[in-house]
Protein backbone atom coordinates (compact mmCIF):
# COMPACT_ATOMS: atom_id res chain seq x y z
CA UNK A 1 0.00 0.00 0.00
CA UNK A 2 1.48 3.49 -0.71
CA UNK A 3 2.41 5.64 2.11
CA UNK A 4 0.00 8.96 2.54
CA UNK A 5 1.64 11.30 0.31
CA UNK A 6 2.78 14.54 3.02
CA UNK A 7 4.23 17.82 1.41
CA UNK A 8 5.92 20.54 3.49
CA UNK A 9 4.42 22.90 0.36
CA UNK A 10 1.28 24.58 0.13
CA UNK A 11 1.99 25.87 -3.05
CA UNK A 12 5.32 25.56 -4.78
CA UNK A 13 3.98 27.58 -8.20
CA UNK A 14 5.04 30.81 -5.41
CA UNK A 15 8.43 29.46 -6.14
CA UNK A 16 8.35 29.39 -9.92
CA UNK A 17 10.53 31.37 -12.33
CA UNK A 18 7.90 33.26 -13.67
CA UNK A 19 5.65 33.85 -10.92
CA UNK A 20 5.13 37.32 -9.93
CA UNK A 21 4.69 38.47 -6.51
CA UNK A 22 1.90 41.22 -5.87
CA UNK A 23 4.82 42.63 -3.44
CA UNK A 24 8.52 43.25 -4.78
CA UNK A 25 10.20 43.77 -0.43
CA UNK A 26 12.90 46.59 -1.37
CA UNK A 27 11.87 47.01 -4.63
CA UNK A 28 9.59 49.45 -4.23
CA UNK A 29 11.34 52.70 -5.20
CA UNK A 30 11.99 51.85 -8.38
CA UNK A 31 9.03 50.50 -8.96
CA UNK A 32 7.35 53.74 -7.67
CA UNK A 33 10.28 55.51 -10.22
CA UNK A 34 9.17 53.00 -13.21
CA UNK A 35 5.85 54.10 -12.73
CA UNK A 36 6.67 58.04 -12.31
CA UNK A 37 8.19 57.51 -16.07
CA UNK A 38 5.50 55.81 -17.77
CA UNK A 39 2.83 58.15 -16.17
CA UNK A 40 1.69 60.08 -19.23
CA UNK A 41 0.93 56.64 -20.90
CA UNK A 42 -2.35 57.29 -18.65
CA UNK A 43 -2.15 60.94 -18.34
CA UNK A 44 -2.06 61.43 -22.16
CA UNK A 45 -1.20 58.48 -23.99
CA UNK A 46 0.53 58.80 -27.92
CA UNK A 47 1.82 62.11 -26.68
CA UNK A 48 5.34 60.54 -25.86
CA UNK A 49 7.17 57.80 -25.73
CA UNK A 50 9.20 56.58 -23.29
CA UNK A 51 12.57 54.53 -22.79
CA UNK A 52 13.81 53.03 -19.97
CA UNK A 53 16.67 50.99 -19.16
CA UNK A 54 16.53 48.75 -15.96
CA UNK A 55 20.90 47.48 -15.09
CA UNK A 56 21.59 45.03 -12.62
CA UNK A 57 23.06 41.63 -11.75
CA UNK A 58 21.29 38.45 -12.23
CA UNK A 59 18.61 37.94 -9.57
CA UNK A 60 18.35 41.39 -8.45
CA UNK A 61 14.95 41.60 -9.87
CA UNK A 62 14.89 43.44 -13.55
CA UNK A 63 12.47 40.89 -14.87
CA UNK A 64 10.25 40.83 -11.65
CA UNK A 65 10.65 44.33 -11.61
CA UNK A 66 9.50 45.06 -14.83
CA UNK A 67 6.94 42.63 -15.27
CA UNK A 68 4.73 43.99 -12.22
CA UNK A 69 5.33 47.20 -13.62
CA UNK A 70 3.16 46.19 -16.75
CA UNK A 71 0.49 44.18 -14.69
CA UNK A 72 0.10 47.28 -12.55
CA UNK A 73 -0.11 49.68 -15.71
CA UNK A 74 -2.51 47.44 -17.63
CA UNK A 75 -4.76 47.21 -14.49
CA UNK A 76 -4.77 50.91 -14.56
CA UNK A 77 -5.29 51.66 -18.15
CA UNK A 78 -7.92 49.32 -18.86
CA UNK A 79 -9.38 51.38 -15.89
CA UNK A 80 -9.13 54.88 -17.64
CA UNK A 81 -10.10 52.65 -21.28
CA UNK A 82 -6.56 53.10 -22.60
CA UNK A 83 -5.97 49.95 -25.01
CA UNK A 84 -2.38 49.56 -23.62
CA UNK A 85 -0.28 45.58 -23.59
CA UNK A 86 2.40 45.56 -21.57
CA UNK A 87 5.05 42.90 -23.53
CA UNK A 88 7.75 41.15 -22.49
CA UNK A 89 10.56 39.70 -24.74
CA UNK A 90 13.57 37.92 -23.37
CA UNK A 91 16.01 38.81 -26.29
CA UNK A 92 17.79 35.87 -25.83
CA UNK A 93 15.25 33.36 -26.22
CA UNK A 94 15.11 34.71 -29.77
CA UNK A 95 18.81 34.56 -30.21
CA UNK A 96 18.84 38.84 -30.38
CA UNK A 97 16.78 38.64 -33.12
CA UNK A 98 15.21 41.82 -34.06
CA UNK A 99 12.48 40.25 -36.45
CA UNK A 100 11.84 37.29 -34.00
CA UNK A 101 11.38 39.79 -31.11
CA UNK A 102 9.25 41.90 -33.09
CA UNK A 103 7.12 39.09 -34.62
CA UNK A 104 6.47 38.11 -30.92
CA UNK A 105 5.14 41.56 -30.36
CA UNK A 106 2.62 41.48 -33.60
CA UNK A 107 1.54 38.37 -33.17
CA UNK A 108 0.20 39.39 -29.49
CA UNK A 109 -2.06 41.10 -32.02
CA UNK A 110 -2.54 38.92 -34.92
CA UNK A 111 -1.91 35.55 -33.69
CA UNK A 112 -1.35 34.07 -37.12
CA UNK A 113 0.34 36.13 -38.78
CA UNK A 114 2.94 34.63 -41.26
CA UNK A 115 6.39 34.29 -39.94
CA UNK A 116 7.91 35.00 -43.75
CA UNK A 117 7.74 37.34 -46.39
CA UNK A 118 9.12 40.61 -45.13
CA UNK A 119 11.99 42.37 -43.43
CA UNK A 120 12.40 43.49 -39.64
CA UNK A 121 12.22 47.22 -40.92
CA UNK A 122 8.88 46.16 -42.84
CA UNK A 123 7.81 44.09 -39.63
CA UNK A 124 8.14 47.38 -37.28
CA UNK A 125 5.94 49.14 -39.61
CA UNK A 126 3.65 46.47 -40.04
CA UNK A 127 3.61 46.87 -35.68
CA UNK A 128 2.77 50.64 -35.85
CA UNK A 129 -0.08 50.17 -38.39
CA UNK A 130 -1.59 47.84 -36.20
CA UNK A 131 -1.28 49.76 -33.09
CA UNK A 132 -2.95 52.44 -35.07
CA UNK A 133 -5.75 50.60 -36.69
CA UNK A 134 -6.85 49.06 -33.14
CA UNK A 135 -5.17 52.71 -31.37
CA UNK A 136 -3.27 51.00 -28.96
CA UNK A 137 -0.04 51.67 -27.15
CA UNK A 138 2.28 48.80 -26.43
CA UNK A 139 5.31 48.63 -23.42
CA UNK A 140 7.71 46.58 -24.70
CA UNK A 141 10.24 45.01 -22.22
CA UNK A 142 13.55 43.77 -24.30
CA UNK A 143 14.33 41.12 -21.75
CA UNK A 144 18.72 40.74 -22.19
CA UNK A 145 18.87 43.19 -24.30
CA UNK A 146 22.71 42.44 -24.54
CA UNK A 147 21.59 39.21 -26.72
CA UNK A 148 19.98 42.18 -29.26
CA UNK A 149 22.87 44.31 -29.03
CA UNK A 150 25.25 41.37 -29.98
CA UNK A 151 23.47 39.90 -32.59
CA UNK A 152 21.88 43.25 -34.31
CA UNK A 153 24.01 45.95 -33.54
CA UNK A 154 23.35 49.53 -33.23
CA UNK A 155 20.99 50.24 -36.46
CA UNK A 156 18.50 47.72 -35.01
CA UNK A 157 18.13 49.54 -31.38
CA UNK A 158 18.62 52.53 -33.49
CA UNK A 159 15.56 52.11 -35.62
CA UNK A 160 13.71 51.14 -32.03
CA UNK A 161 14.40 54.12 -30.73
CA UNK A 162 14.19 56.60 -33.46
CA UNK A 163 11.10 55.15 -34.94
CA UNK A 164 8.78 57.95 -33.93
CA UNK A 165 11.09 60.43 -36.28
CA UNK A 166 9.75 58.98 -39.55
CA UNK A 167 5.84 59.55 -38.05
CA UNK A 168 5.39 62.89 -37.73
CA UNK A 169 1.83 64.21 -35.74
CA UNK A 170 1.00 61.00 -34.95
CA UNK A 171 0.52 59.15 -32.06
CA UNK A 172 3.40 57.93 -30.01
CA UNK A 173 2.89 54.41 -29.71
CA UNK A 174 5.58 52.67 -28.81
CA UNK A 175 7.59 52.70 -25.63
CA UNK A 176 10.48 50.66 -24.77
CA UNK A 177 12.07 48.97 -21.06
CA UNK A 178 15.30 47.31 -21.85
CA UNK A 179 16.68 45.28 -19.32
CA UNK A 180 20.35 44.18 -18.98
CA UNK A 181 23.45 43.24 -16.65
CA UNK A 182 26.01 45.93 -17.45
CA UNK A 183 25.78 49.49 -19.00
CA UNK A 184 29.12 48.46 -20.41
CA UNK A 185 27.21 46.82 -23.69
CA UNK A 186 25.83 50.14 -24.52
CA UNK A 187 29.26 51.24 -25.78
CA UNK A 188 28.15 49.42 -28.97
CA UNK A 189 26.04 51.54 -29.75
CA UNK A 190 26.52 55.06 -31.85
CA UNK A 191 26.37 57.58 -29.38
CA UNK A 192 23.65 58.81 -30.48
CA UNK A 193 21.49 56.20 -29.68
CA UNK A 194 23.11 55.43 -26.27
CA UNK A 195 22.87 59.13 -25.27
CA UNK A 196 18.40 57.85 -26.37
CA UNK A 197 18.87 55.41 -24.30
CA UNK A 198 21.02 56.50 -21.12
CA UNK A 199 18.96 59.38 -20.04
CA UNK A 200 16.72 57.14 -18.00
CA UNK A 201 18.53 54.62 -16.03
CA UNK A 202 17.59 52.79 -12.64
CA UNK A 203 20.21 50.90 -11.15
CA UNK A 204 19.46 48.07 -8.97
CA UNK A 205 21.48 47.27 -6.82
CA UNK A 206 22.62 43.78 -5.36
CA UNK A 207 20.28 42.62 -2.55
CA UNK A 208 22.09 42.61 0.81
CA UNK A 209 21.95 39.07 3.31
CA UNK A 210 19.15 40.98 5.05
CA UNK A 211 17.10 42.06 2.31
CA UNK A 212 17.23 38.64 0.73
CA UNK A 213 16.31 37.20 4.31
CA UNK A 214 13.51 39.53 3.94
CA UNK A 215 12.02 38.24 0.71
CA UNK A 216 12.39 34.56 0.79
CA UNK A 217 10.68 34.98 3.47
CA UNK A 218 7.61 36.14 2.03
CA UNK A 219 8.41 33.50 -0.39
CA UNK A 220 8.00 31.04 2.60
CA UNK A 221 4.84 32.52 3.55
CA UNK A 222 3.60 32.29 0.12
CA UNK A 223 4.88 28.47 -0.79
CA UNK A 224 5.08 26.47 2.28
CA UNK A 225 3.19 25.14 4.98
CA UNK A 226 3.01 27.27 8.52
CA UNK A 227 6.37 26.20 10.59
CA UNK A 228 7.71 24.27 7.84
CA UNK A 229 11.20 26.68 6.67
CA UNK A 230 12.68 27.55 10.06
CA UNK A 231 14.49 30.88 10.28
CA UNK A 232 18.19 29.31 10.43
CA UNK A 233 17.07 27.44 7.14
CA UNK A 234 16.03 30.77 5.20
CA UNK A 235 18.95 32.48 6.85
CA UNK A 236 21.56 29.85 5.31
CA UNK A 237 19.64 30.22 1.75
CA UNK A 238 20.19 34.19 1.58
CA UNK A 239 23.90 33.15 2.59
CA UNK A 240 24.60 31.01 -0.31
CA UNK A 241 22.36 33.55 -2.37
CA UNK A 242 24.44 36.23 -1.04
CA UNK A 243 27.80 34.56 -1.75
CA UNK A 244 26.16 34.27 -5.66
CA UNK A 245 26.67 38.28 -5.94
CA UNK A 246 22.66 38.64 -4.19
CA UNK A 247 21.23 36.09 -6.73
CA UNK A 248 17.48 36.27 -5.59
CA UNK A 249 16.38 33.75 -8.08
CA UNK A 250 19.31 31.72 -7.29
CA UNK A 251 17.88 32.12 -3.50
CA UNK A 252 14.37 31.29 -4.35
CA UNK A 253 15.38 28.03 -6.76
CA UNK A 254 17.87 26.70 -3.87
CA UNK A 255 14.37 26.95 -1.74
CA UNK A 256 12.08 25.09 -4.04
CA UNK A 257 15.03 22.85 -4.45
CA UNK A 258 15.28 22.17 -0.71
CA UNK A 259 11.95 21.58 -0.25
CA UNK A 260 11.97 18.90 -2.64
CA UNK A 261 14.75 17.35 -0.88
CA UNK A 262 12.28 17.53 2.42
CA UNK A 263 9.70 15.63 0.78
CA UNK A 264 11.75 13.04 -0.66
CA UNK A 265 13.27 12.71 2.82
CA UNK A 266 9.95 12.18 4.03
CA UNK A 267 11.08 14.93 6.50
CA UNK A 268 8.20 17.48 8.03
CA UNK A 269 10.78 20.35 8.54
CA UNK A 270 13.22 21.81 5.65
CA UNK A 271 16.15 21.31 7.30
CA UNK A 272 19.60 23.41 6.74
CA UNK A 273 21.23 19.99 5.73
CA UNK A 274 17.95 20.18 2.86
CA UNK A 275 19.59 23.10 1.63
CA UNK A 276 23.28 21.77 1.97
CA UNK A 277 21.90 18.64 -0.50
CA UNK A 278 19.98 21.08 -2.50
CA UNK A 279 23.24 23.82 -3.15
CA UNK A 280 25.05 21.23 -4.89
CA UNK A 281 23.01 19.66 -7.27
CA UNK A 282 22.02 23.63 -8.89
CA UNK A 283 24.62 24.85 -9.99
CA UNK A 284 24.68 22.72 -13.32
CA UNK A 285 21.24 22.54 -14.12
CA UNK A 286 20.72 26.28 -14.19
CA UNK A 287 22.10 26.69 -17.73
CA UNK A 288 21.50 23.30 -18.93
CA UNK A 289 17.80 23.73 -19.52
CA UNK A 290 18.60 26.87 -21.89
CA UNK A 291 20.54 24.11 -24.33
CA UNK A 292 17.18 23.49 -25.88
CA UNK A 293 16.91 26.67 -27.30
CA UNK A 294 19.94 26.10 -29.74
CA UNK A 295 19.07 24.95 -33.25
CA UNK A 296 20.38 21.92 -34.92
CA UNK A 297 23.54 22.95 -35.72
CA UNK A 298 24.50 24.65 -32.69
CA UNK A 299 23.42 21.98 -30.51
CA UNK A 300 25.99 19.69 -33.24
CA UNK A 301 28.91 22.49 -32.63
CA UNK A 302 28.20 23.10 -28.58
CA UNK A 303 28.83 19.19 -28.34
CA UNK A 304 31.49 19.06 -30.63
CA UNK A 305 33.15 21.74 -28.14
CA UNK A 306 31.74 20.12 -24.59
CA UNK A 307 33.67 16.67 -26.15
CA UNK A 308 36.94 18.71 -26.73
CA UNK A 309 36.98 19.66 -23.61
CA UNK A 310 35.98 16.23 -22.40
CA UNK A 311 38.43 14.21 -24.18
CA UNK A 312 41.85 16.92 -24.27
CA UNK A 313 41.04 18.08 -20.78
CA UNK A 314 42.17 21.58 -21.96
CA UNK A 315 41.07 24.76 -20.57
CA UNK A 316 40.90 26.33 -24.16
CA UNK A 317 40.35 24.71 -27.89
CA UNK A 318 40.93 27.19 -31.11
CA UNK A 319 38.01 27.57 -33.57
CA UNK A 320 39.97 25.17 -36.13
CA UNK A 321 40.05 22.14 -33.35
CA UNK A 322 35.92 22.89 -32.42
CA UNK A 323 35.19 23.26 -36.19
CA UNK A 324 36.99 19.19 -36.48
CA UNK A 325 34.90 18.18 -33.33
CA UNK A 326 32.30 19.22 -35.04
CA UNK A 327 32.82 17.40 -38.35
CA UNK A 328 32.87 14.32 -36.43
CA UNK A 329 29.58 15.19 -34.52
CA UNK A 330 28.14 15.60 -37.88
CA UNK A 331 28.97 12.47 -39.39
CA UNK A 332 27.77 10.66 -36.19
CA UNK A 333 24.45 12.29 -36.38
CA UNK A 334 24.34 11.87 -40.52
CA UNK A 335 24.09 15.58 -41.39
CA UNK A 336 26.13 17.63 -43.37
CA UNK A 337 28.47 19.80 -41.96
CA UNK A 338 27.88 23.42 -42.53
CA UNK A 339 30.32 26.44 -43.72
CA UNK A 340 33.14 28.07 -41.46
CA UNK A 341 31.18 31.11 -41.70
CA UNK A 342 28.11 29.41 -41.21
CA UNK A 343 30.35 28.03 -37.88
CA UNK A 344 31.25 31.75 -36.79
CA UNK A 345 27.91 32.87 -36.80
CA UNK A 346 26.95 29.72 -34.44
CA UNK A 347 30.17 30.84 -32.28
CA UNK A 348 28.16 34.36 -31.89
CA UNK A 349 24.99 33.37 -30.67
CA UNK A 350 26.74 30.66 -28.72
CA UNK A 351 28.45 33.46 -26.88
CA UNK A 352 25.92 35.66 -26.94
CA UNK A 353 23.90 33.21 -24.98
CA UNK A 354 26.65 32.51 -22.53
CA UNK A 355 27.35 28.66 -23.47
CA UNK A 356 31.04 29.70 -24.47
CA UNK A 357 33.26 32.51 -24.09
CA UNK A 358 35.98 33.60 -27.00
CA UNK A 359 38.76 35.25 -26.64
CA UNK A 360 41.34 36.74 -28.85
CA UNK A 361 44.80 35.53 -28.69
CA UNK A 362 48.45 36.52 -30.62
CA UNK A 363 49.79 34.12 -32.42
CA UNK A 364 53.25 33.75 -31.18
CA UNK A 365 55.81 33.18 -34.00
CA UNK A 366 53.25 33.54 -37.12
CA UNK A 367 51.16 36.76 -38.04
CA UNK A 368 47.47 37.39 -37.30
CA UNK A 369 45.03 36.78 -34.04
CA UNK A 370 43.54 33.14 -33.69
CA UNK A 371 40.15 33.07 -31.41
CA UNK A 372 40.23 30.81 -28.70
CA UNK A 373 37.04 29.46 -27.00
CA UNK A 374 36.26 28.04 -23.33
CA UNK A 375 33.13 26.89 -20.98
CA UNK A 376 32.64 29.10 -18.15
CA UNK A 377 31.43 27.56 -15.18
CA UNK A 378 29.88 24.92 -17.48
CA UNK A 379 31.10 20.68 -16.77
CA UNK A 380 32.01 18.99 -19.93
CA UNK A 381 30.33 16.16 -19.27
CA UNK A 382 26.95 17.83 -18.28
CA UNK A 383 27.01 19.94 -20.84
CA UNK A 384 27.33 16.44 -23.20
CA UNK A 385 25.48 14.54 -21.14
CA UNK A 386 22.05 17.56 -22.03
CA UNK A 387 22.67 18.03 -25.38
CA UNK A 388 23.11 14.37 -26.65
CA UNK A 389 19.79 13.97 -24.72
CA UNK A 390 18.31 17.05 -27.10
CA UNK A 391 19.95 15.77 -30.33
CA UNK A 392 18.34 11.89 -30.05
CA UNK A 393 14.66 14.24 -30.20
CA UNK A 394 15.63 16.18 -33.22
CA UNK A 395 17.70 13.81 -35.07
CA UNK B 1 -23.30 36.23 -57.42
CA UNK B 2 -26.07 34.01 -56.91
CA UNK B 3 -25.93 31.74 -53.64
CA UNK B 4 -25.92 28.89 -55.60
CA UNK B 5 -22.67 29.84 -57.66
CA UNK B 6 -20.89 31.25 -54.27
CA UNK B 7 -21.27 28.09 -52.47
CA UNK B 8 -20.85 25.82 -54.91
CA UNK B 9 -17.00 25.46 -55.02
CA UNK B 10 -15.60 23.08 -52.55
CA UNK B 11 -12.18 25.50 -52.35
CA UNK B 12 -14.40 28.51 -51.45
CA UNK B 13 -16.33 26.79 -48.63
CA UNK B 14 -12.85 25.39 -47.31
CA UNK B 15 -11.96 28.26 -47.29
CA UNK B 16 -14.86 29.70 -45.24
CA UNK B 17 -14.62 26.52 -42.80
CA UNK B 18 -10.98 27.58 -42.26
CA UNK B 19 -11.33 31.01 -41.19
CA UNK B 20 -14.11 30.22 -39.19
CA UNK B 21 -11.38 28.00 -37.17
CA UNK B 22 -8.21 30.35 -37.39
CA UNK B 23 -9.88 33.36 -37.24
CA UNK B 24 -7.74 35.04 -40.06
CA UNK B 25 -4.77 33.80 -41.98
CA UNK B 26 -2.70 35.29 -45.04
CA UNK B 27 -3.04 33.50 -48.64
CA UNK B 28 -0.20 31.23 -48.76
CA UNK B 29 -1.36 30.02 -45.30
CA UNK B 30 -4.90 29.41 -46.55
CA UNK B 31 -3.83 28.11 -49.76
CA UNK B 32 -1.95 25.81 -47.74
CA UNK B 33 -4.57 24.39 -45.57
CA UNK B 34 -6.94 23.93 -48.35
CA UNK B 35 -4.34 22.29 -50.24
CA UNK B 36 -4.87 24.45 -53.36
CA UNK B 37 -2.44 26.84 -55.26
CA UNK B 38 -2.08 30.24 -54.77
CA UNK B 39 -3.57 31.75 -58.10
CA UNK B 40 -6.69 29.34 -57.31
CA UNK B 41 -7.30 30.31 -54.02
CA UNK B 42 -6.09 34.23 -54.30
CA UNK B 43 -9.25 33.96 -57.08
CA UNK B 44 -11.87 32.52 -54.55
CA UNK B 45 -10.68 34.82 -52.01
CA UNK B 46 -11.46 37.46 -54.09
CA UNK B 47 -15.06 35.85 -54.79
CA UNK B 48 -15.99 36.10 -51.14
CA UNK B 49 -14.91 38.92 -50.44
CA UNK B 50 -16.60 40.60 -53.75
CA UNK B 51 -20.00 38.51 -52.09
CA UNK B 52 -19.29 40.24 -48.55
CA UNK B 53 -18.21 37.32 -47.28
CA UNK B 54 -14.54 37.68 -46.11
CA UNK B 55 -12.64 41.08 -45.71
CA UNK B 56 -9.03 41.65 -45.99
CA UNK B 57 -6.15 43.94 -44.25
CA UNK B 58 -2.79 44.75 -46.28
CA UNK B 59 0.38 45.05 -43.88
CA UNK B 60 3.28 45.46 -46.33
CA UNK B 61 2.95 42.49 -48.80
CA UNK B 62 1.24 40.49 -46.48
CA UNK B 63 -2.66 40.28 -46.79
CA UNK B 64 -5.10 38.92 -43.85
CA UNK B 65 -8.18 37.72 -44.63
CA UNK B 66 -10.85 36.82 -42.42
CA UNK B 67 -14.88 36.80 -41.84
CA UNK B 68 -16.31 39.83 -42.55
CA UNK B 69 -18.48 39.92 -39.02
CA UNK B 70 -20.29 43.19 -39.98
CA UNK B 71 -21.82 41.44 -42.96
CA UNK B 72 -25.33 39.37 -42.40
CA UNK B 73 -24.02 37.07 -45.53
CA UNK B 74 -20.69 35.94 -43.33
CA UNK B 75 -22.72 35.48 -40.23
CA UNK B 76 -25.54 33.85 -41.92
CA UNK B 77 -22.47 31.62 -43.48
CA UNK B 78 -20.85 31.05 -40.38
CA UNK B 79 -23.86 29.85 -38.78
CA UNK B 80 -24.71 27.58 -41.53
CA UNK B 81 -20.74 25.91 -41.21
CA UNK B 82 -21.11 25.76 -37.61
CA UNK B 83 -24.78 24.04 -37.48
CA UNK B 84 -23.22 21.84 -40.03
CA UNK B 85 -20.22 20.55 -38.66
CA UNK B 86 -21.75 20.26 -35.03
CA UNK B 87 -24.70 18.15 -36.76
CA UNK B 88 -22.08 15.95 -38.12
CA UNK B 89 -20.09 15.34 -34.60
CA UNK B 90 -23.43 14.64 -33.26
CA UNK B 91 -24.07 12.34 -35.83
CA UNK B 92 -20.73 10.68 -35.19
CA UNK B 93 -21.15 10.20 -31.80
CA UNK B 94 -24.88 8.41 -32.63
CA UNK B 95 -23.22 5.92 -34.74
CA UNK B 96 -19.90 5.73 -32.22
CA UNK B 97 -21.50 3.07 -30.92
CA UNK B 98 -23.02 0.91 -33.70
CA UNK B 99 -20.31 -1.92 -35.13
CA UNK B 100 -19.12 -1.40 -39.14
CA UNK B 101 -19.60 1.96 -39.26
CA UNK B 102 -16.45 4.17 -39.69
CA UNK B 103 -15.73 7.44 -39.68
Amino acid sequence: MMSRYKSVFKDETKLDINYVPYKLPHRDRELRLLTEFFSFILQAPGKMAQRIVIAGDVGSGKTVLSQRFGMNATREAEKRGINLHYVHVNCREYRGSLFLILYHAVSVFHPSFPKRGYSAEELLQILLQILDEQDAYVILTLDEFESLIEREGTEAVYKLTRLQETRVNKPQRLSLICVMRNLKILEKLDASTRSTLQSNVIHLKKYSKRQLVDILSDRVSLAFKPLTVPEDTVSLIADIASSEGGNARFGIELLWRAGKYADADDLSVVTPECVRKAASSIYAVMRKSEAAYLSLHEKLFLLGIARFFKESERAYASLAEAEQAYAVVCEEFNVKPRSHTQLWKYLRTLSAVGFVKTEVSENIGSRGRSTLIYLPRISAHELEKELTALLEKDV
Amino acid sequence: MKLEDVLSSRLRIRIIKVLIQVGELNVSEIARRINANYKSTSMHLKILEDEGVLQHKTYGRIRLYRLNQSSPRARAVQNLVEIWEHANKGERQDYSGMSGVNF
